[in-house]
């Protein structure tokens, strides 16, 4: 559904990833792992349009989505949870979530959209009306989850979605990921440094190193491979 | 005592329009780190359309408005395309509201002398059958022009207050102000939220012309005269406050008129520029500033 | 020392000290020369602060203004003029301790509006004092010779150039340009900011109240003293620096010409329309070419040692 073939990008007259391909077939949940400063940032930010490709496409359900502007990208079904959350901290819960259904197709459809998101995240209608800026860590997360889900997307990014936050808080975000994919037929494209808990929520995965992809497979499988324990998780 | 009241009084009037006068500036300001020092050449601007628009054609500033404010809001907009979209490609902030300071300044000196040129140096005024006529409330005159002043300041105010709480329009600017790259990958068109911004503010100027027009005057070089007032109702108010804005204003307008009382009429600009360093140094971030939560 | 520049210096300073000594230029010619000089010592006072120390000052009037004032009436009081112009600028660095204590604790813009608005209390407050006409006696209209006005114009523009060149290519100069690049950086690397700002501040500002004992020199004369207060005398030696090249030597003086070259174009239309064109310059500095034109030419420089060296490989090969 996601097809990234052989990407270069760039900062300004740095090059930041080479020769990047990735796939991501409709309905899995898929991550791409890291180090620090690999690259795995950079790569969520070029898909959602905030960086340009100098080489190479991103198509998305047949659609050549490189050349446009991030909010054309939402409209063409793919929405990213940023890195840090990034919520309106002076707007309440509701109206970040509203902000979220900008693109006029959400906007229609939504009440109906709001009504699921406050069933998966109850807390969320709890404080429909405080100022998000004062929400915790974990519900932040939340929001900006439920914010990014109010287009109704058929493709969502997640960048480091466990930066910050409790090894709680953090399962059951996993778990919610985990049913909406299931519920909705939801494609995931998730973005960690936590290489288990990537690896344990995700159907297949891809490594990232200085740029550029080192290895992919199925996610079980990565999580056994020597290289990812020896460089990710630590054993000698 | 009398005459306390009374120059109160007039204070207010010149408050409300000092309000008026910022709100544009407080907005490109506000919502995106623009700061436009041709504020004041726009005001002036709206001024002589209101002004052409009664010698011409005989009508009547306070019905030529919605003329005026359509006609600004194009001319914002081409502003903004011209002038300062290419900014939005810089990297920082304080860049930005250097570089749209310099170009909006130069901006100052091809349009104030254009109009200079065009329309002479000379002071314009509008006269109409009400113009000087007073009315007798509470024992104190107000000028009929000053008070339809004051009800064009408030009804604005009031329809930008409804236009950015109540309407996805609105909702997108609070937005773009707060994180521009959330916002677009909410789905907003930051760019195109930009550029109708720009085409309000430039069309608020337009209307506090018109109100300068006709109870005050207007000549093509006045322009920063106004701009300094809007700078210092904006400081008083807080950067990015814009419901503050008419009160501050008024805050103003009363700090002047009592420095008249004391001072007398030809230091009273001084003492609101005074205030504004006081205010700038003590607490910069405005008299009305709110408690800021979360990022 | 690099001879190349004292050379070409020593070549222009020649080139202003001894035509009028052969010629007469006329007093038109003489007395835009004057402003002109007026006009580089303006611009080379607000590049240090602007140019060197990112410091944009929007009240230079304010300084310019207090030259010309103080030197007016010191001179009056019969002291030598050169004295009364030394005082014009020992009083604007005293109006610089007043101004620049509040607001150079301010940061970016701010610093530029604060400077602005006292500034402009300064000219409204000597607007409201000095209601008659400055009139210098009449012995002082008859001694009037504005060929000494010129070379004391010359004298002091060639200072102020002098003046920054020394400042800018001393530790302190390497401490501004600190502070205009990277102010916490310069902080944190040892570089004593609030120094460097303070003196950048003193230095312009005497330069200015200089610029404006030159003017009372030149003028005798004010109608209306809170005029030298105008922010016209800070915008225009702003733009002038900018359009050519800020943070450089030359650029303030070419763009000084630029502008009095312009100014004498357009001089017979109604207002200031020369400000026209300069403006649209202006913004298109500003916006495509940030150096200005002294940095354009600095990037065309290459291109012709390029097309020269070419000429002389194909010499030295023999071919034709």
């Amino acid at each position: 559904m996601l097809k990234i073939t052989h990407i270069d990008v760039y900062y300004g007259d740095l090059q930041a990833l080479w020769d990047v391909s990735l796939t991501i077939g409709e309905g899995e949940i898929v991550t791409l792992v890291g180090s620090n400063g690999a690259g795995k940032s950079t790569v969520m930010n070029t898909i959602s349009g905030l960086l340009k490709i100098r080489a190479g496409s991103i198509e998305f359900r047949g659609v050549r989505l490189d050349s446009l502007p991030a909010h054309s990208i939402v409209e063409h079904g793919i929405s990213m949870v940023p890195e840090g959350r990034r919520i309106f901290p002076q707007m309440t819960v509701l109206e970040n979530l509203e902000m979220g259904a900008s693109i006029y197709a959400a906007r229609k459809v939504r009440q109906k959209t709001l009504k699921e998101i406050y069933e998966v995240f109850p807390i969320l209608g709890e404080r429909a009306k405080q100022r998000a800026g004062t929400l915790s860590g974990g519900e932040q997360q939340m929001l900006a989850i439920g914010r990014a889900l109010m287009s109704q997307p058929k493709g969502l990014l997640i960048d480091e979605m466990s930066l910050g936050l409790s090894p709680l808080v953090v399962q059951e975000l996993s778990r919610v990921i985990q049913s909406i994919n299931k519920q909705n037929n939801l494609t995931v494209f998730v973005v960690e440094q936590d290489v288990p808990l990537a690896l344990s929520m995700a159907h297949r995965g891809y490594v990232i190193e200085n740029g550029r992809i080192i290895d992919e497979g199925d996610a079980k499988s990565l999580l056994c491979s020597a290289r990812i324990k020896e460089a990710y998780l630590g054993t000698a | 005592m009398e005459i306390v009241f009374q120059t109160m009084a007039n204070g207010l009037l010149v408050g409300a329009l000092y309000g008026l006068v910022a709100l544009g500036f407080a907005l490109l300001m506000g919502v995106m780190k623009f700061l436009n020092t041709a504020h004041g050449t726009f005001i002036i601007l709206g001024g002589y359309l209101s002004y052409w628009l009664l010698e011409l054609w005989g009508i009547d500033p306070f019905l030529s408005l919605p003329l005026v404010v359509m006609a600004m809001f194009l001319i914002g907009i081409v502003f903004y395309k011209l002038a300062l979209s290419p900014l939005l490609k810089l990297p920082n902030i304080g860049m930005r509201i250097n570089s749209s300071m310099l170009i909006t300044f130069g901006s100052i000196w091809v349009l104030d002398n254009t109009m200079t040129v065009l329309w002479t140096p000379d002071v314009r005024s509008i006269m109409t059958s009400y113009t000087g006529q007073t009315l007798k409330l509470l024992g104190v005159r107000f000028s009929l022009t000053g008070l339809g002043g004051v009800g064009v300041a408030i009804l604005v105010a009031l329809v930008l207050y409804f236009i950015l709480s109540g309407t996805y329009f609105g909702k997108h600017i609070r937005a773009a102000t707060q994180d521009v790259v959330a916002a677009s990958l909410c789905g907003i068109n930051v760019q195109r939220t930009y550029l109708f911004s720009c085409g309000i503010a430039i069309a608020l100027a337009g209307v506090a012309g018109m109100v300068v027009v006709s109870s005050y005057s207007i000549s093509s070089t006045a322009g920063i005269g106004w701009l300094s007032s809007a700078f210092v109702v904006m400081v008083l108010a807080g950067e990015g406050n814009i419901n503050a804005i008419i009160p501050a204003g008024m805050v103003l307008g009363l700090i002047e008129s009592a420095g008249l009382l004391v001072m007398g009429v030809s230091y009273r600009q001084a003492i609101a520029l005074i205030v504004f360093i006081i205010v700038l140094m003590i607490k910069p971030q405005g008299l009305f500033a709110k408690k800021e939560y979360g990022s | 020392m690099n001879w190349k520049k004292v050379s070409i210096f020593g070549v222009l300073v020649m080139g202003f000290l001894v035509p009028p000594l052969i010629w007469d230029l006329g007093t038109s010619v003489l007395n835009l020369l004057s402003m002109l000089f007026i006009y580089i010592i303006l611009a080379q006072s607000w590049n240090l602060m602007g140019g060197y120390t990112g410091q944009i000052n929007l009240g230079l009037a304010a300084f310019f203004g207090c030259g010309t004032l103080v030197t007016h009436f010191i001179w009056k009081a019969g002291v030598p003029f050169y004295l009364a112009m030394a005082a014009g600028g020992v009083a604007a660095m005293v109006l610089a301790v007043i101004i620049g204590l509040p607001t150079l604790r301010l940061k970016g813009m701010y610093f530029g509006i604060g400077t602005f608005a006292l500034a402009e209390v300064c000219r409204i407050v000597v607007g409201g004092t000095f209601h008659r006409m400055l009139k210098m006696p009449s012995s002082y209209v008859a001694s009037y010779s504005l060929i000494s006005r010129y070379y004391v114009a010359f004298v002091v523009a060639a200072l102020a150039v002098v003046v920054v060149y020394r400042v800018t290519h001393s530790k302190l100069g390497l401490g501004m340009v600190a502070v205009r690049d990277d102010e916490t950086a310069a902080q944190v690397t040892g570089v004593n900011t609030f120094k460097c700002k303070v003196l950048a501040l003193f230095i312009s500002a005497l330069l200015a109240g200089l610029a404006g004992g030159v003017f009372a020199y030149l003028r005798l004369s004010f109608h209306f003293i809170h005029m030298m207060f105008s922010p016209v005398w800070t915008f225009e030696p702003l733009m002038a620096t900018i359009i050519g090249g800020a943070g450089t030597l030359a650029g303030p003086i070419i763009g000084s010409v630029f502008l009095v070259i312009l100014s004498e174009i357009f001089a017979l239309k109604l207002g200031e329309a020369h400000l026209i064109v300069f403006g649209f310059l202006f913004v298109l500095v500003v916006m495509y070419f940030p150096q200005g034109l002294v940095g354009s030419l600095d990037r065309i420089r290459p291109w012709f040692r390029r097309s020269w060296s070419r000429r002389a490989a194909r010499e030295g090969q023999g071919k034709p």
